[in-house]
């Protein structure tokens, strides 16, 4: 029975009372919920005491849903369903995320089609055709409804953890996924840093680690550098279509050959390969061989013996493929092999005695696999998120991540060059100088792509970036200095300003494998029962909550030090924008209250860069405090 | 709001960095200004934090590497590379020639790894004396020393690529077997 608790949605409670937080692992095969709950990052359970939830969301057509309230179901209840409702039974969406249709190798399970002005193909369901985006909101949705009465009360904000090697453009597809399920993202973080952060804190040891981490469709190799609490990435790398699902498959196609099944294989029999194939997969991890039992298209039931042996032989060259990025990260971190204090093993698919078999051979020391692979990546974002909402100021953890790719722009002749490079440690920002080639020019755009490789073909593109607002000016004139910003979840943004005239462009961005902001705003209209007023409502509380943590911060800015950091006019200034901005924030005219914060921004701005400059600076004389100390 | 990355991270203005120092400066000086200390506060906040973190941390890439922090130094001092300068040496540039022949000739090579690493090994011998003596150039910080440290960095900036297409061409190999 959950615990009925009365509270304000997202309003900041009492500085000292715990804030709600949760860090979710929105897996391939399976999601987890986790929360630190009196000091301790636990997975939160459903009413069966099932942790895992399996990242699988049913839909119905509109009688069923009428019958059941909502149009979906999420979880073990749909598992069951997928071989009898293969086209509506949604699993491993998480492929598809920030991917287009010409990514989506023939998934002849689901029938993908591309909506008119829009880049991200959809699956046709019964109940309307869905993106991987908003499939995996239901998802989310349904773990944030369980922390919700597990802990009993709402969520300030969640971590959610991404494969390290995502590009940006999946990162983006995970951030919107979380919009539309009305979760606030605290961070996005890497799913092997996140296990190092559980792993880490546990065993208490410093010095150089590496996480492998295998999960349902990806890879990641992560080498991290743990010293006084700080986790330093120094290097990472991976296969982001490289996972658990990739050996299901290859027992699968031995499947289909061996037992001489003819194509084409309907839609159910290929999702009963799928399970029997995993089914076999798992319980190869302990016993020497197994029975492989199918039933045909043509009702025929079929059955087959599969050794520890065969299966090895079949997944070896897979298993082979994921020591290519472990050669390259070792190579980009400067690490040798024996630096390395231990390997931890991340992800269901680790448990395949041969992937341990082979990482123990490449690194010449046994890996650990003590921690629940399957919970630790959940636990590790429980812990982050805890301390990001602020239930614990004193903690000295800071995660130091990096770009995974490489960043670039497409120049002349189809070429790419980079701009930021692969394992730069985040946030980074790098500028770069454009000018004009016409006369009068006053827009250009950036072709921003992600990859290793020289040419436009052979790298993802990300989106171009529209400049507008240039002055015009003669040919060549203009100084457009272009600043491509990675922040701490290794998003991108892009800020242009022509530097001569100091006039600063406006941006217009057009992802190339994502949701643009109408699209978004159409989302959350349809996802809510009242549409626009739910949305006016939803947009009015953010407003409400953005204003309150403004007032909080300069605040307790002022209390520390507005004596040294400001004349008498500016805090006059900004003290009488606290008070338009409190004056609003208790109306509801959500467009006055922005206005409010924006004023707000403007007069604090030299004040808040002020700060930063002295918190740098109190920073380094505590280190020469240090120095003598010693 | 324009300060040197060597007074960003506590140092002095001087080539030869103490590197256990720069990284402990660089963790506390981090640990003030990194996003995650401002996740849940205010948008500018959370914006200017970002921008700080970031350039810290260009701070540290720049002095972490002897070649970038040379020409760091260089621009401090108002000399600056062009995009295609390279070094006049005709000793230098003959030599150069002859590695990257050596390195070409490797795969054929019955023991193509000792000779990556011995040939790795060679150059970082000479990237040490090259650093070693823009130790003693920039702290003379003359006319004259500015220019012999120019030319040093561009030969760094050769010996350098060339390191890149051997670790390059040791990853192909590895990858191969």
């Amino acid at each position: 029975m959950a615990l009925l608790q009365i509270s304000e949605p997202g309003q900041s409670s009492a500085p000292h009372q715990h804030k709600l937080s949760v860090g979710i692992d929105l897996g391939t095969t399976n999601s987890l919920v986790a929360s630190v709950r009196n000091g301790l990052a636990e997975t939160l359970a459903d009413e069966d005491g099932e942790h895992l939830l399996p990242s699988v969301v049913q839909y119905f057509d509109a009688e069923m849903a009428a019958k059941l309230g909502k149009n979906h179901v999420v979880g073990a209840k749909a598992k069951q369903n997928a071989v009898a409702d293969p086209h509506n039974t949604i699993a491993s969406v998480k492929r598809f995320m920030g991917r287009g249709m010409d990514d989506i190798e023939e998934s002849s399970v689901y029938e993908m089609l591309l909506d008119d002005n829009s880049t991200v193909p959809r699956i046709k369901t019964v109940a309307g055709n869905f993106s991987a985006i908003e499939v995996s909101a239901d998802i989310l949705t349904h773990l944030k409804t369980r922390a919700e009465d597990t802990l009993g009360g709402d969520l300030i904000g969640a971590v959610i953890t991404v494969p390290a090697y995502f590009d940006d453009a999946q990162r983006q597809a995970t951030k919107d996924a979380a919009k539309l399920a009305g979760l606030k993202v605290l961070r996005l973080i890497n799913e092997p840093t996140a296990a190092a952060v559980a792993y880490g804190l546990d065993t208490g040891q410093d010095g150089i680690h590496v996480i492998f981490d295998l999960g349902g469709g990806t890879f990641d190799i992560s080498i991290l550098r743990l010293n006084k609490g700080v986790f330093e990435v120094m290097a990472t790398a991976g296969d982001s279509a490289l996972g658990g699902d990739d050996i299901d498959q290859a027992i699968s196609d031995w499947l289909v050959s061996e037992l001489a099944i003819k194509s084409p294989l309907s839609a159910s029999l290929q999702r009963q390969l799928g399970e029997q194939s995993r089914a076999a997969k798992e319980a190869l991890s302990a016993a020497d061989k197994t029975t492989i039992r199918i039933n045909s298209d043509q009702n025929e039931r079929l059955e087959i013996d599969l050794s520890r042996t065969q299966f090895n032989q079949l997944i070896s060259p897979l298993i082979k493929k994921t020591l290519i990025p472990c050669r390259r990260a070792l190579r980009d971190s400067g690490i040798e092999k024996d630096e390395v204090i231990d390997i931890v093993m991340v992800g269901g698919s680790t448990r395949v005695p041969l992937v341990r078999e082979k990482v123990e051979e490449f690194f010449g020391k046994t890996p650990l696999t003590s921690i629940d692979p399957d919970r630790v990546v959940a636990i590790g974002a429980a812990r982050q998120a805890d301390i990001l909402v602020g239930n614990k100021p004193d903690d000295e953890m800071l995660l130091l991540d990096v770009l995974p790719l490489s960043l670039g722009l497409e120049t002349m002749g189809g070429l790419v060059e980079k701009v930021i490079h692969r394992n730069t440690t985040i946030p980074v920002a790098r500028a770069q100088d454009f000018t004009t080639f016409k006369d009068g020019q006053t827009a250009m755009a950036v072709h921003v792509l992600q990859g290793e490789r020289e040419m436009v073909s052979d790298c993802r593109s990300l989106a171009r970036f529209e400049l507008r607002g240039i002055p015009p000016m003669v040919a060549g004139a203009a100084r457009i200095r272009v600043t491509f910003q990675v922040d701490a979840d290794g998003l991108l943004s892009v800020s242009a300003k022509e530097e001569t005239s100091g006039v600063e462009s406006s941006i217009q961005v057009k992802p190339s494998y994502g949701l643009s902001d109408n699209e978004i705003e159409q989302m959350l209209k349809e996802s809510l029962s009242h549409a626009q007023e739910d949305v006016d409502a939803r947009k009015l509380a953010e407003q409400q909550v953005e204003a309150d943590r403004v007032i909080e911060g300069v605040n307790s800015a002022l209390k520390t030090d507005s004596e040294q950091l400001l004349s008498a006019q500016e805090l006059e200034e900004i003290q009488l924008s606290l008070q338009e901005l409190a004056t609003c924030r208790q109306g509801s005219d959500e467009i006055a209250i922005k206005q409010a914060i924006e004023k707000v921004e403007q007069v604090t701005s030299l004040y808040a860069q002020r700060r930063m400059d002295v918190n740098v600076q109190m920073a380094l004389s505590g280190q020469k405090v240090d120095d003598f100390e010693e | 709001m324009l300060e040197n990355y060597f007074e960003l991270l506590g140092l002095p203005v001087d080539y030869n960095v103490d590197l256990p120092v720069l990284n402990a400066n660089y963790l506390e000086v981090q640990r003030s200004v990194h996003p995650d200390k401002f996740a849940n506060s205010s948008d500018l906040e959370r914006r200017l934090s970002v921008q700080k973190a970031a350039q810290i941390n260009d701070a540290l890439q720049t002095l972490k590497n002897p070649l970038k922090r040379a020409v760091y130094q260089l621009s401090l001092s108002g000399v600056e590379l062009k995009d295609n300068e390279t070094a006049m040496d005709p000793e230098f540039l003959m030599q150069q020639m002859e590695l990257r022949e050596k390195l070409a000739a490797v795969k054929q090579r019955d023991d193509p790894f000792e000779a990556l690493d011995k040939m790795l090994a060679d150059v970082e011998a000479t990237l040490k004396g090259y650093q070693h003596l823009l130790g003693q150039l920039f702290s003379n910080a003359n006319e004259e020393a500015l220019q012999k440290a120019k030319n040093t960095v561009l030969k760094m900036q050769f010996l350098s690529r060339l390191q890149e297409e051997c670790l390059n061409l040791e990853e192909e190999l590895a990858n191969e077997f």
